[in-house]
């Protein structure tokens, strides 16, 4: 027992003041005369002998409410050991779910010792029981029933996800502030050294969180994973498809691994790679031919080493026909479609094959059959073909517009419905001309690859913007690219030509990216990877066109979303490996190849020192059984006097009104 | 002096009163103030059919030659009566929470009360007491009469202790007229007593009017510590508990004033409390409002 401001008990001298207004000022009484004592009694000293009690029951709580002030200011405290005030604790088995403790008895055996800790609670003490990966999963609220403790740590279940220490201690740390009393973790994991966050700040604890390790494994165990396959996941052209796997090693000796390559549940070719210790090796499949369709494709290693979870590698491999696109030209202008042919079939997967025809053959054409239109400076246009477009366009579809001579003879833009300004020719001779002075690089049809800088326009066609987003202006502010929302459907306005002839742009290299980019942009093709990883989200669906459902069948073979999700989700957590079936709402098809982190594949464990730090960064925590004695802690009773000071303010204020009733009408 | 007993106000706010008294057969104001008797005065009141028993001088002959009935000619009675005011000036009257005691507003009261009966022409006397006759002053209407009893009341003093027994049989010796006693004290003795004394007066057709004179501070007494109280009047001492004058002594009090009340009215007596917080003129505005009504 001590005080953290002793100085402050001098206030107790201030107990003179209610001494003096009690004890001292009462008994000044000045005879007083009056007109007859007739209706007065003897016996009405007792009721004096009231009021006297009275008054020193007041002086009392007046006394007891200035000690305590000055206890109050004085911060009395009590020296406590942390075994003291934790008698009642919550106690939580943390127990990893993580992919890697799939790897041999890891989880049963970090479940067998978590139900063996639950069974062994003090009766005082409640228990929760938590599962995670990359993130925490409460299979228990805070409970002391035994038997619901067990069968939660029972429930623990091993899932395809990157375990996360920095997860976990952040839900510790929510939950310390939310317990009132000490927490008790016990942390059953195989300590995997990748699951450790960058910073180490990430994995502070709360002071009243004692963390206490039972690692599951005490030894590295040597591995092999397929880390990496890269594999296109849309394939257009018959040729052979170039696939390369990566295997690494990890804690492993150099060693020889036969990597087998399957497609739809055959074995298509094998091969050996070298993998030096604790490395990587590169094989490369050069013959891969998929079939037309969705592929199931995996990469495997043979033979199975102690973790045979990770040793196959999902991909999925779609082969179409390329996709038919629309260009109407002017017949006495044909360079503009040579360079946007030759800058389509450039890129290594044409997806989209030509189809060129004047405005003269438009008259009987459904535009609803192509991926997208382009009209490269196109005068007029048949009006049936214009109101197919424009129903095309607000249907889903997709449409590109290049503006040059002919074009700036309307007033408006045809199906962009915007007015065209003017047209402005910069001179040639005298070698003036515009620059492209500033593009959106977050645009698609424009993206990373957005060196324009050396481009010349000697043509330009000033069309009004209006409510169409501008992706590239040339440098005397003119809109170059803009795009429209009509409907469902994109309309792109590009305010030059691909002709070299209003420009060079087709003359440099940025042309060929760029015209790939707006093809993809305009056939809705969004470049895809051929393989995901557990836990990152895949995009079901632009955000304003909910209402159309997209199915999602899981790996194995399950609904993933419900009927409301189905109509409304935009983005769906990849939570296992396997293969998710996507059907879009446009009838898009797509087969999603999911694969493990191959950071769970690291079986590394947490050095002994990093671990006792982490444990550290709670400065209350006791050391472990053999450590130094706890050092008690001083505890203060600040809190208790001061609801002790307000007790008695109140009792004192309730008596002395009953005194001051009196004063109040004798004033 | 006259200014400071008669204040305009009061009297005038008095005189603008209709006073239809009770005790009108003895005139409390003749003049001013009808009696609701008929008597056989000179002034005409009706006709009244006669009955038999009834006094044939009265019988209006010119009416009987006129109509050969006998009908009886009735006049307004008018009566001249003597007042006769009672002052308590025992050292408790002496008592003060304000700037006025209840002895000032008692003479303040029994002056108005005699100017009154002077302006009306009706016989006004005066007796001082404490424990004995200290003045006395017979009724009378001659010249000087107001003078002398405001002389006397202004020369009042407080005196010792109350006693009733001995001023109203002094009184009782003296009167030798019907009339109306107005008594005027604070009353610091028990109802039974009190009635005792002035109960003989009743009895001999004389209308008793107690004047009950309180100190708001005796009515509702608020002190904020224990006192120590001394009684004028036997300098006995006593410790008291504001707690215990403001439940008990008040309970006690009220009790008194009302058992007086009703005492004295259950006695065909008529009792007013006058507190000495509240204008004179108030006082006998209700005083005199209550009269009336009672008619």
């Amino acid at each position: 027992m001590g005080f953290l401001a002793p100085w402050f008990l001098a206030g107790i001298a201030a107990v003179g003041l209610p001494v003096w207004l009690h004890l001292l000022r009462r008994h000044r009484t000045t005879p007083q005369p009056f007109s007859s004592l007739m209706f007065f009694e003897p016996r009405t000293q007792s009721s004096i002998k009231h009021r006297r009690l009275r008054y020193l029951l007041l002086f009392a709580l007046r006394t007891a409410l200035v000690v305590l002030l000055a206890l109050a200011f004085a911060n009395p405290f009590r020296r406590t050991t942390a075994a003291d005030s934790s008698k009642r604790k919550l106690v939580i088995a943390a127990i990893d779910q993580s992919f890697s403790m799939r790897q041999g008895d890891r989880l049963e055996r970090a479940k067998r010792d978590a139900a063996q800790l639950l069974s062994t609670l003090r009766p005082d003490d409640r228990g929760q029981v938590l599962a995670f990966d990359s993130q925490v999963h409460a299979m228990s609220e805070p409970t002391d029933d035994r038997a619901v403790l067990q069968a939660a740590a029972a429930a623990v279940e091993p899932t395809d996800a990157r375990g996360s220490y920095a997860e976990l201690a952040r839900a510790l740390r929510a939950l310390a502030q939310g317990a009132r009393m000490p927490i008790e973790v016990h942390l059953y994991s195989d300590m995997q050294k990748s699951s450790l966050p960058p910073s180490f700040t990430d994995l502070r604890l709360p002071e009243s969180v004692r963390l206490i390790a039972h690692p599951v494994m005490t030894q590295r165990v040597a591995n092999f994973t397929i880390e990496n396959v890269n594999v296109p996941y849309r394939v257009y052209s018959g040729r052979k498809i170039r696939l390369q796997a990566t295997i690494a090693g990890y804690g492993t000796e150099a060693a020889t691994r036969r990597v087998a390559l399957m497609l739809n549940g055959r074995e298509v070719e094998l091969k050996s790679a070298e993998v030096p210790a604790g490395g990587r090796a590169a094989v490369e499949f050069l013959s891969l031919e998929a079939p037309y369709g969705l592929s199931r494709g995996e990469v495997r290693i043979e033979p199975a080493d102690a973790f045979p979870a990770d040793d196959r590698f999902l991909f999925s491999v779609d082969r179409q026909d390329p996709r038919r696109a629309l260009f109407v030209y002017q017949a006495r202008s044909p360079r503009a479609l040579l360079y946007f042919r030759t800058a389509l079939d450039s890129s290594l997967e044409p997806a989209f094959a030509i189809d060129p025809v004047t405005p003269e053959q438009t008259a009987g054409i459904d535009p609803g059959k192509y991926a997208f239109v382009v009209l490269s400076d196109v005068g007029s246009l048949p009006q049936s073909f214009e109101n197919s477009l424009q129903r095309y366009v607000r249907g889903g579809g997709s449409l590109l517009l290049a503006l040059g001579r002919d074009s700036a003879a309307r007033s408006r833009v045809p199906v962009f419905d915007e007015g065209i300004v003017d047209a402005r020719y910069f001179g040639r001779e005298q070698e003036r001309f515009q620059t492209a002075a500033w593009l959106d690089s977050a645009h698609p049809a424009i993206g990373s690859d957005n060196r324009w800088g050396d481009v010349k326009f000697y043509q330009a066609v000033r069309v009004e913007p209006g409510k169409s987003r501008i992706a590239a202006r040339l440098s005397d502010n003119t809109p170059l690219l803009l795009e429209k929302r009509l409907g469902e459907g994109r309309v792109l306005v590009f305010a030059s030509t691909f002709d070299n002839v209003s420009n060079d742009f087709p003359l440099h290299a940025s042309f060929v990216p760029f015209i790939d980019q707006i093809a993809h942009y305009l056939g809705r093709l969004e470049s895809r990877a051929a393989n995901q990883t557990v836990g990152s989200y895949l995009e079901l669906r632009e955000a304003q066109r909910t209402g159309t459902a997209v199915e999602v069948l899981d790996p194995k073979g399950r609904r993933a979303l419900s009927l409301e999700e189905a109509a409304r989700a935009e983005n769906l957590v990849l939570a296992s490996a396997g293969y998710y079936d996507v059907r879009r709402a446009n009838g898009q098809h797509d087969l999603v190849a999911v694969n493990t982190d191959r950071h769970e594949s690291d079986l590394e464990l947490i050095p002994a020192e990093t671990l006792a730090l982490w444990q550290n960064t709670v400065r209350s925590s006791t050391a472990p059984d053999g450590g130094e004695a706890p050092q008690p802690k001083p505890v203060s009773f600040w809190w208790y006097v001061m609801l002790a000071v307000l007790v008695t303010a109140i009792a004192e204020t309730l008596v002395g009104n009953r005194h001051m009733h009196v004063d109040k009408e004798a004033a | 002096m006259l200014q400071r007993f008669l204040d305009p106000a009061t009297l005038a706010s008095i005189s603008s009163l209709d006073l239809v008294a009770k005790t009108v057969v003895d005139g409390f104001v003749a003049g001013l103030h009808r009696s609701p008797d008929f008597g056989f005065s000179q002034e005409f009141a009706e006709y009244r059919a006669y009955t038999q028993g009834d006094d044939l001088r009265h019988v209006d002959w010119n009416v009987f030659a006129r109509t050969e009935r006998c009908y009886l000619k009735r006049y307004r009675g008018e009566t001249n009566s003597q007042l006769l005011v009672l002052l308590d000036t025992s050292a408790s009257m002496g008592f003060r929470s304000h700037e006025i005691s209840k002895l000032d507003y008692a003479r303040f009261l029994c002056a108005s009360l005699c100017y009154l009966a002077h302006t009306q022409r009706d016989a006004a006397g005066l007796i001082i007491f404490d424990e004995d006759v200290k003045n006395y002053i017979a009724p009378s209407t001659r010249q000087g009469q107001l003078f002398r009893l405001l002389h006397a009341i202004e020369a009042a003093e407080t005196g010792t202790r109350t006693d009733f027994a001995s001023p109203f049989v002094h009184f009782q010796n003296f009167q030798r007229r019907r009339g109306i006693v107005v008594v005027v004290s604070d009353y610091y003795e028990e109802p039974e007593l009190i009635l005792k004394c002035v109960e003989p007066l009743r009895f001999r057709g004389n209308e008793v009017i107690l004047f009950h004179v309180l100190d708001p501070a005796e009515i509702a007494p608020a002190f904020r510590e224990p006192v120590l109280l001394v009684d004028m009047e036997s300098n006995s001492a006593l410790e008291v508990s504001p707690d215990y004058a403001h439940t008990e002594y008040r309970h006690k009090i009220d009790a008194h004033i009302q058992a007086l009340r009703d005492k004295t009215r259950g006695a065909g007596m008529d009792y007013f409390l006058m507190n000495t917080s509240r204008p004179l003129d108030e006082g006998l505005r209700e005083y005199l409002t209550i009269r009336q009504g009672r008619m």
